[in-house]
């Protein structure tokens, strides 16, 4: 393991940074966080860092109670966000029935006019506009911090990306009905709402997999290649795609248990993955009344028994007769969620966004054992995180680099700025890789170092900060009482507050040297401001 | 746990980065290129058709009468005498390009150029990040492989004297392949890059400009000569760094007047983006690969045939590879352009005049190192039983074989004695695409 504590290193010219390890560190530290740094760690980690006066307030009242009191979180008002978001974001609180019916006019005309065409890419693009614009609002601006940073993690383990097929139209339901209902609740009921909501059947393609044709089937094909005239049920056939395996493996491999490995009890094959598939073949998606989906009242979840497939299978060692329909997956996902593999995986991510990136074992232990005694509580998972020796060592104090996310959210927090609109800050969120709801890998978003730190998407942090603190993002402003004590004629005053303001420890926080020097003998309030923001000690949390 | 990077270098790297530095290099390595001390190495360009991009409507095979009844909405007719720009350019009496590939045709004829057909993954997803993944991390159906196998390239071969702009994207993101530990560099747009220079104090080059001037020098002092910090704090610095040197660094070989290009390319994003590369290699910059993502290829609807979407991208890319050849002159005999898209389409044309999601693709070869004008990869024709599943192009050619042998042509880089790719038997039979 690697030593802890400080390390001394020489970098570029002549510029000397102290700098703790980002691996986390292999006991516990002797020198625990002062007030103030505890108070900041909880800040960063557990409500997207400090707005103006908060690290104050929160070393006043101790760490341990402001956890305790976000733990609770229904006990926080939270009216005004909810009513900001009913009434700027109305498709969040639409059924997805409701939303088809808003957001995707039927066209009167055949073939559709421009106009008809144009006003449902419009409406489309509103849509997009209304989710990302309730993720960034909420984040930014909801009491409930770590209800917040748990639906960000919980977006990125459920990953759908609005930029496949129609999954535009359901992702606000999906936030609303898997991520945020269920992410203080129990992992196996967020599981099994993920594994039937039409965003999630659509975007791993297994509202398309069906039973593969039968041979009879295959020669009918065949016969009719090649003919002018096909019929229907021929066409019908061609247009089938048999077998998606795309969700059932993710489902153990990203869901549950994690990547297979053939040591490793518990571990998965390719065997299993089609058998899995095959199980939720008929899973899919319908509108009310398609009676090719079984009918069914409002758009949502079908078991589609027609292609389902009916033979015996066998799924990491449970047997499934074949006839059991719809029920033999909802048995098999019951079964992945109480799985001992999954409580150590979702464990394991657990420590790694809310600890360090390379969390110890001893932590993981204790984490995964909490989840199996509780049958996957969350909230209890959370709790055995958040006050375990690890989180509040001082060695994991700044020691995560923070994803474009957590920047823009932190420096919006940090200069209290005021939002009328979120295009300019969903653009700068697609353009250093990270837009909302649009990882079209179904990893989601890493949160790690490893992932974000390249040289490149630096430059578009930097340009953030600079465009944030002189008003030139997309509908945000920074209000005059951030600058109130910026006095551009008083250098040292201008950077002391700024030092406040932004970086919590103040002209304290270890870099400020760098800082300090870098700003020059007479800086500009607003680039000085952006400077702080885009330092490397703003990156930290 | 997914396999992290370093865990996946671990596995198949160690070995390499001992051997394949500098003197591993292959009989084309030429050192010593006029005013400095870096060795030039050739340069790969690769360009990603995003969406599935159609081979039947690219690499035609006219000869075939199952191929007008399998398209009739979007078949390009017959070469003919009435109106040629219409028709299929036609190469032998079986095959021909797309009408709108007038300017790859003619490189084709000069020998600069070569189609691969039937090319693709072993994998059978049809589902696009799928197939995208598993062709950038050129590991099909292995997830736990999270670079891209030009940054794995890179990060293998890298030296302590590697240029600054070895590795480049012209977009503000890596494309997946060139994502990684490497430090390749995506290059923002010019509004943000003026930021850059705000920062060069906090991220400790106070002196950018003079840092990357000075690593032209014998004496380059330059921090990825020394290790690279392990801390935290020490590499958000280190990669800030990286940032601005290299940015600038860029700048200065973009804005030198000699560098600029004597040819027109198409005034479309590609044809400026390919313009820069070409300034690149001109200006012996040690640009080694280049990487550039091409949207918008998954035509399921209102395809064309001789007009239309399909018609006008590739055109588009037609046009530009002509032109880059045009430019590079005589560099162009140690550049190599790889065109590759995640998936082929079906072979019948779906109910919208257009084609759906398929198996088999195609890539493109040009430039001077490849053995061009002629066809590569096994043909049996557009029968049911010779079609994938029935209905999409099968592949004949594993897409790592042409990317092992792009590597080793090029580079000297031997994918089998390194276990580049996970779970894949090399190819016994190169098929000579490049030229020893």
């Amino acid at each position: 393991m690697i030593t802890r504590g400080m390390n001394t290193t020489g970098l570029g010219l002549g510029l000397m940074v102290l700098a703790l390890l980002w691996l986390c560190p292999g006991g516990l530290s002797a020198e625990p966080m002062t007030d103030r740094q505890a108070a900041r760690h909880v800040l960063d980690r557990l409500g997207f860092g400090p707005g103006p006066g908060e690290v104050d307030r929160v070393a006043e009242m101790g760490w341990e109670a402001w956890v305790r009191q976000q733990m609770a979180s229904r006990e926080i008002d939270n009216d005004k966000t909810n009513k900001y978001v009913l009434e700027h974001f109305p498709s969040l609180a639409m059924t997805m029935e409701q939303v088809w019916a808003e957001y995707y006019p039927r066209y009167e005309n055949e073939p559709p006019t421009q106009e008809e065409i144009k006003n449902r890419n419009k409406l489309r693009y509103d849509l997009n506009k209304e989710l990302t614009g309730s993720v960034i609002y909420r984040a930014v601006y909801s009491e409930r911090r770590f209800e917040e940073v748990m639906a960000e993690f919980w977006r990125n383990h459920f990953n759908i990306d609005q930029g496949k097929d129609q999954v535009q139209y359901l992702a606000a339901h999906y936030e609303q009905a898997v991520i945020r209902k269920y992410m203080f609740g129990d992992f196996a009921d967020m599981l099994m709402a993920s594994a039937r909501h039409p965003a999630m059947l659509i975007y791993l393609d297994n509202d398309v997999s069906q039973k593969p044709l039968s041979d009879r089937e295959q020669r009918m094909l065949v016969r009719f290649e090649n003919k002018k005239y096909q019929p229907r049920s021929v066409m019908a056939l061609g247009r089938q795609r048999g077998l998606n395996e795309n969700y059932a493996r993710e489902l153990m491999e990203l869901h549950t248990l994690g990547v297979a490995n053939e040591n490793r009890k518990g571990g998965y094959t390719q065997r299993d993955v089609t058998e899995l598939a095959r199980l939720l073949t008929g899973w899919t998606a319908g509108r009310s009344g398609d009676s090719m989906m079984g009918g069914g009242d409002g758009y949502g979840f079908r078991f589609r028994e027609s292609v389902h497939d009916d033979e015996p299978k066998r799924v990491l060692g449970m047997s499934f007769r074949g006839n059991e329909g719809e029920a033999g997956g909802v048995r098999f996902i019951k079964a992945l969620a109480e799985h001992k593999q999954t409580a150590r995986f979702i464990s394991t991510k657990l420590c790694r966004y809310l600890v360090c990136d390379d969390p110890p074992t001893e932590l993981i232990d204790e984490v995964a054992q909490v989840f199996e005694d509780t049958d996957g509580d969350l909230a209890a998972v959370y709790e055995a995180i958040l006050f375990s020796d690890a989180f509040m060592d001082s060695a994991n104090y700044r020691a995560k680099f923070r994803t474009p996310f957590e920047f823009v959210v932190a420096s919006l927090r940090a200069t209290n700025a005021h939002m009328t609109s979120f295009n300019g800050t969903r653009e700068a969120l697609r353009r250093m890789g990270q837009p909302v709801y649009g990882c079209v890998d179904p990893t989601g978003y890493s949160d790690t170092a490893e992932a974000w730190l390249d040289p490149g998407v630096l430059v578009y942090r930097w340009d953030f900060a600079l465009r944030l603190a002189q008003g030139k993002v997309g509908g945000v402003k920074v209000p005059g009482t951030f600058w109130k004590d910026m006095p551009k004629d008083d250098p040292a005053k201008l950077k002391q507050a700024l030092a406040e303001a932004l970086l919590a420890e103040g002209t304290q926080t270890e870099g400020w040297d760098t800082i300090e020097s870098a700003l020059g003998k007479k800086p500009e309030p607003k680039q000085a401001a952006g400077m702080v923001l885009g330092s490397p000690m703003f990156q930290e949390q | 746990m997914a396999t992290t990077r370093r865990e996946f270098i671990k596995q198949t790297g160690t070995i390499a980065l001992g051997a394949a530095g500098v003197g591993a290099l292959g009989p084309k390595t030429v050192f010593g290129a006029a005013g400095g001390a870096t060795p030039s190495k050739p340069t790969v360009v690769v360009l990603y058709l995003r969406g599935g991009s159609d081979p039947l409507s690219a690499l035609i095979p006219y000869g075939d009468r199952t191929y007008y009844n399998l398209r009739p909405t979007i078949a390009v007719p017959a070469p003919s005498g009435e109106n040629p720009r219409a028709g299929v350019i036609a190469l032998n009496d079986y095959f021909g390009f797309h009408p709108s590939m007038a300017g790859l045709a003619r490189l084709y004829k000069k020998g600069l150029m070569a189609p691969i057909v039937n090319a693709g993954s072993t994998h059978p997803t049809r589902s696009h990040f799928d197939a995208q993944d598993f062709m950038e991390r050129a590991a099909p159906g292995v997830k736990s492989v999270t670079e891209g196998w030009l940054n794995r390239y890179l990060y293998m071969t890298k030296t302590g004297d590697d240029s600054d702009l070895r590795a480049v994207s012209f977009q503000p993101v890596l494309p997946r392949s060139l994502r990684g530990q490497y430090p390749a560099l995506a290059v923002p747009d010019k509004d943000a890059q003026s930021a850059a220079s705000v920062f060069a104090g906090l991220y400790g080059c106070d002196d950018a400009k003079q840092t990357a001037k000075s690593q032209e020098g014998p004496d380059a002092d330059k921090p990825a000569d020394k290790e690279s910090p392990t801390t935290g704090r020490g590499r958000i610095i280190e990669a800030g760094a990286q940032g601005i040197a290299r940015l600038n660094r860029l700048n200065e070989v973009l804005n030198d007047g000699k560098n600029k290009s004597a040819v027109d390319y198409p005034k479309t994003t590609l044809g400026g983006q390919f313009r820069d590369i070409a300034k690149l290699i001109k200006a012996d910059a040690g640009l080694e690969v280049a990487a550039i993502d091409y949207n918008g290829w998954d035509h399921h609807a209102m395809q064309g045939g001789s007009y239309g979407v399909f018609q006008q991208m590739m055109g588009n890319v037609s046009n530009t590879i002509e032109a880059f050849v045009d430019d590079l002159g005589s560099k162009i005999d140690r550049t190599v352009v790889l065109t590759m898209s995640e998936f082929g389409r079906t072979a019948r044309e779906n109910g919208n005049s257009g084609s759906d999601h398929g198996h088999g693709g195609y890539m493109l070869a040009v430039g001077g190192p490849v053995n061009g004008g002629r066809f590569y990869g096994k043909w049996t024709g557009l029968s049911s039983r010779s079609l994938y599943e029935g209905r999409d192009m099968p592949v004949y050619t594993d897409f790592r074989d042409v990317f092992a042998e792009v590597l080793a042509g090029l580079y000297g880089f031997q994918a089998d004695d390194h276990q580049f790719f996970p779970e894949y038997d090399a190819n016994d039979k190169p098929m000579g695409l490049i030229k020893t």
